[in-house]
């Protein structure tokens, strides 16, 4: 009998193991079922609203319901469910709108599911419309809590239209250009800026001057234009940022005292993908935001003084420029991490995921950070007219795209106001084309959010 | 029977007849019909199965009926699942396969109540075994499993887990009779049930029904377990290590060696890829969502769109028909049916290790395919036990079922021999 009841364990054992397997299969389907349903055809979708309890997704929206153009200033941003942009608000939170649960299943009328973001869709469209008929894109973001205040880009689209035609749609209509790679012109220098402080120290980094005479020809024998093609003469590193002098920081890039495995080692704790191909990206409530990269070989090597300037290869996205700036107004060399999403309610309208305030690790020194800051609101002084109103820091930028046959202008920067914290970016594509100006963009960003 | 006996009998037909008909009267007020006249075409084959197989087993004097009054519970319920699917409408495909369960089950129970007999009777199954790996090897073809008999298929590979199951248990007894091969004491029947996993194996891969293996395994390894629990059959700690590693390679290099359709099942992600290898997975979570704990009602559920939604979805079709509560009380019927051998255990080790190798073979399937299609593990395409159709499939059940019974209503006589020198042998088990 001994025996008989040890071969007896064995049934137990095997019905125990499975028994476990159930409950643990049972708990998975409590909790994904909503994820579940999120991609079934017959998905009860709820509402997607700004801060001031603004529609911005509304999934029976229909023009004559919200009118004409309602939500393109936010399309290619909070998106639909159709399934064409995949990297949109709706598309990443998908389960969280549902309103369903697995004891309710659908609840098609009265369902309560929403998420509510921190965006001012008020003056998201002003923004939006402050384009004109340019091309670009905008965000703002308040650096103490981390909300988004603005995130517009343009082309978009009124998703209540559908998508018929969507082969003559413009390039970029479909994503928010805020969360892709950019050239980011002379605002790189921010970044090059930061690393030299962090390198050299400020003492050092002060005593340096270099002369700029228009064009510099570097150590490895390649030209390096200025736009100011009489040159800025000779200047320091404050003169020179605010000058955005090419010449000057390639020769700061060429200083043996700024080793480039030190920028390297600047860069990548700033989140740069440094001479890695692979494509990298970080996540903002689901939305994939790519990561900064750039080339960097030798300090001598145009492509490397150029990518360091701004140029070439380098890519970063209005996004990243934007938290960079976070870490410098705050002045601890940590970014604010942004959120769109502040709470959701559930089927039963019970709040939940309350965004929380989130820093990243240290991305450069609180010291470097107090140093760039003096010297952007010193620049900002230079906007006192076209952004007038405001204690404004910000580097200017000018990116050569399309083999130097495009520019773009960049504008990154930050406003020291204790009841509107607010760091912005704007991209304003092919400039010389464009009836207006990133600086008047700026300014009506600012006004709108700070009424 | 005894008046007791009679009593106890009555309740518990009561018990079934009543939980079919409360399912019924479900399906009439919840159930998507086109006519009243199939519902109560389905209640009359329903009830009436109940009370034929409640007269018939009148006939088998058995020491207990409770795994027996569960099979017909389970089997009509299966069928009252099977008919609901997409609309009511009674199964007859079903409702025959379920009396062949039934049927192979009185003959499971017959051929193994006596466990002396039986084991005299161990070359038999030898000869089964080899026969029904030779009809795989001839009849189905190496990308198949079916033999295509024009009027229905058979699948032979589910007539061979019983008959490996009674392989592996019908030696047990021989545990003490060890040779010596190299540095190895080794009972020669244990190499035989070696050399016939290790072929079932091959077969398996050849005619690509790799979703079986695990539950040959099972069998494998439980009845590997059991011998181990045989009085006196010490098996030396060199030949387990070595049984341990022995299986460990093969697992890698099986993983190694898979064909691609294999490793796209093992590494699929079913919602990026939800129209495509993750399709099946994805509907039935989708399924399962949808019905909630207590389902949209019977027949009106959509998983029946896709494909083996009765046999591999199975589980995901009821949960969205009949909810998930209800698919979980299913899935414990059969679990307390298994377990009946833990509440009244079996009088010899023969019949002990028969529950083990029946316990296996269900619990294995039933996980590979509910948890399968739930995409919490790779989904092979298995039954689950009397719920899925399928012919072959339930036949087996059946009649595996019918192995459990004997070991809770055994028959003890000696097994009537000829010749001296066999009685010897059979005494001295």
């Amino acid at each position: 009998m001994k025996s008989i009841k040890r071969s007896l364990r064995l049934v137990s054992v095997l019905i125990l193991a499975f028994i476990a397997g159930m409950i643990m299969l049972v708990l998975k389907i409590q909790r994904e079922a909503g994820f579940y349903i999120s991609h079934s055809d017959n998905a009860e979708l709820g509402l997607v609203y700004d801060r001031n309890g603004d529609v911005l997704f509304d999934s029976d929206a229909t023009p004559d319901k919200y009118g004409d153009n309602y939500f393109i200033d936010v399309g290619n941003l909070i998106g639909d469910a159709k399934g064409q942009m995949t990297n949109t608000l709706v598309a990443k939170n998908i389960e969280k709108l549902n309103n369903y649960s697995f004891s309710m299943g659908l609840v098609p009328k009265g369902g309560k599911s929403s998420i509510h973001t921190s965006l001012d869709h008020y003056a998201n469209r002003i923004v939006y419309d402050s384009f004109g008929d340019s091309e670009g894109c905008a965000v703002a973001y308040d650096y103490k809590t981390g909300e988004i205040l603005v995130c517009t880009s343009l082309p978009s689209l009124d998703v209540t239209k559908g998508y018929s035609g969507i082969a003559d749609f413009e390039t970029g209509t479909l994503i928010s250009k805020v969360m892709y790679g950019t050239v980011p012109g002379s605002t790189q220098k921010v970044s090059t800026l930061l690393s030299a402080f962090q390198i050299m120290g400020k003492d050092k980094l002060f005593s340096k001057s270099y002369t700029c005479e228009g064009v510099y020809m570097n150590k490895g024998g390649n030209k390096i234009d200025c736009h100011n093609s009489y040159g800025h003469g000779t200047q320091n590193i404050q003169q020179a940022f605010q000058n955005s002098c090419n010449p000057f920081f390639a020769q700061l890039v060429e200083d043996d005292d700024m080793p480039l495995e030190e920028i390297i080692k600047c860069y990548e704790k700033m989140g740069y993908a440094v001479n890695d191909d692979e494509e990298k990206y970080f996540d903002i409530n689901g939305i994939k935001c790519e990561r900064a990269s750039t080339t960097l070989t030798d300090s001598y090597d145009f492509n490397t003084q150029w990518g360091c300037i701004g140029q070439g290869k380098t890519l970063v996205s209005p996004m990243q420029l934007m938290l960079w700036q976070s870490g410098i107004v705050n002045e601890t060399g940590k970014m604010t991490m942004p959120y769109l999403i502040k709470y959701t309610t559930n089927v039963d309208g019970e709040i939940g995921d309350w965004a929380d305030t989130s820093f990243s690790e240290e991305v450069f020194t609180p010291e470097s950070a107090v140093e760039v800051k003096n010297i952007m609101l010193e620049n900002g002084k230079n906007y006192s007219e076209s952004i007038s109103g405001y204690t404004l820091g910000i580097k200017s930028g000018t990116a050569q795209i399309k083999d130097g046959e495009e520019e773009n202008s960049l504008l990154v920067g930050f406003i020291e106001n204790e009841r509107h914290p607010i760091a912005f970016c704007v991209l304003l594509e092919n400039k010389e084309n464009s009836a207006t100006r990133s600086e008047n963009i700026v300014k009506t960003m600012l006004d709108a959010l700070c009424k | 029977m005894e008046k007791t006996g009679k009593t106890k009998y009555v309740i518990s037909a009561f018990f079934v007849l009543t939980a079919h008909i409360a399912m019924l009267y479900s399906m009439f007020y919840n159930g998507n019909y086109d006519s009243p006249s199939k519902l109560i075409v389905l209640s009359m084959a329903v009830i009436g199965l109940d009370f034929v197989y409640f007269i018939a087993m009148l006939f088998f004097k058995q020491t207990t009926y409770t795994i027996d009054f569960m099979l017909i519970f389970i089997l009509n319920i299966s069928l009252i699942f099977q008919s609901s699917f997409g609309g009511i409408q009674l199964s007859v495909k079903h409702l025959v396969t379920c009396i062949a369960s039934l049927v192979a089950c009185r003959l499971g129970y017959i051929l193994c109540r006596d466990h002396k007999w039986i084991q005299t009777k161990k070359k038999a199954f030898y000869i089964a075994t080899g026969i029904i790996i030779l009809s795989i090897l001839t009849l189905t073809g190496s990308r198949s499993m079916w033999i295509d008999l024009g009027f229905f298929t058979i699948q032979p590979s589910e007539f061979l887990k019983p008959a490996f199951i009674l392989v592996c248990t019908t030696y047990v007894a021989e545990q003490q009779n060890k040779v010596s091969i190299w540095k190895f004491n080794i009972v020669p029947e244990n190499l035989i049930c070696t050399a016939f996993i290790i072929l079932i194996c091959g077969l398996q891969w050849w005619c690509r029904d790799l979703g079986s293996l695990p539950t040959f395994v099972a069998i494998y390894l439980c009845g590997l377990c059991a011998r181990l629990c045989y009085p006196k059959a010490k098996l030396s700690k060199k030949l387990i290590v070595t049984g341990i590693i022995l299986i460990g390679v093969l697992a890698i290099i099986a993983v190694i060696l898979a064909p691609p359709y294999v490793k796209a099942r093992l590494f699929v992600d079913i919602w990026s890829d939800s129209t495509g290898d993750g399709y099946q997975q994805s509907q039935a979570l989708i399924a399962i969502a949808n019905g909630g704990w207590f389902g949209k009602g019977a027949g009106n559920g959509d998983l029946h769109n896709i494909f083996a939604y009765e046999t591999d979805l199975v589980f995901a079709s009821i949960c969205e028909e009949w909810g998930l509560f209800f698919a979980l009380m299913v899935v414990a019927v059969i679990l307390i049916m298994l377990a009946c051998p833990l509440v009244n255990p079996p009088r010899s080790y023969f019949h002990a290790t028969l529950a083990t190798g029946v316990c296996s073979a269900f619990v294995v399937q039933m996980a590979l395919n509910i948890f399968g299609s739930c995409n919490m593990i790779p989904f092979t395409g298995v039954t689950v036990p009397f719920i899925s159709q399928g012919g072959s499939s339930m036949v087996t059940c059946g009649f595996m079922m019918g192995m459990l019974i004997a070991g809770q209503s055994p028959v003890f006589k000696n097994p009537v021999v000829k010749n001296n020198k066999k009685r010897k042998r059979v005494t001295a088990r």
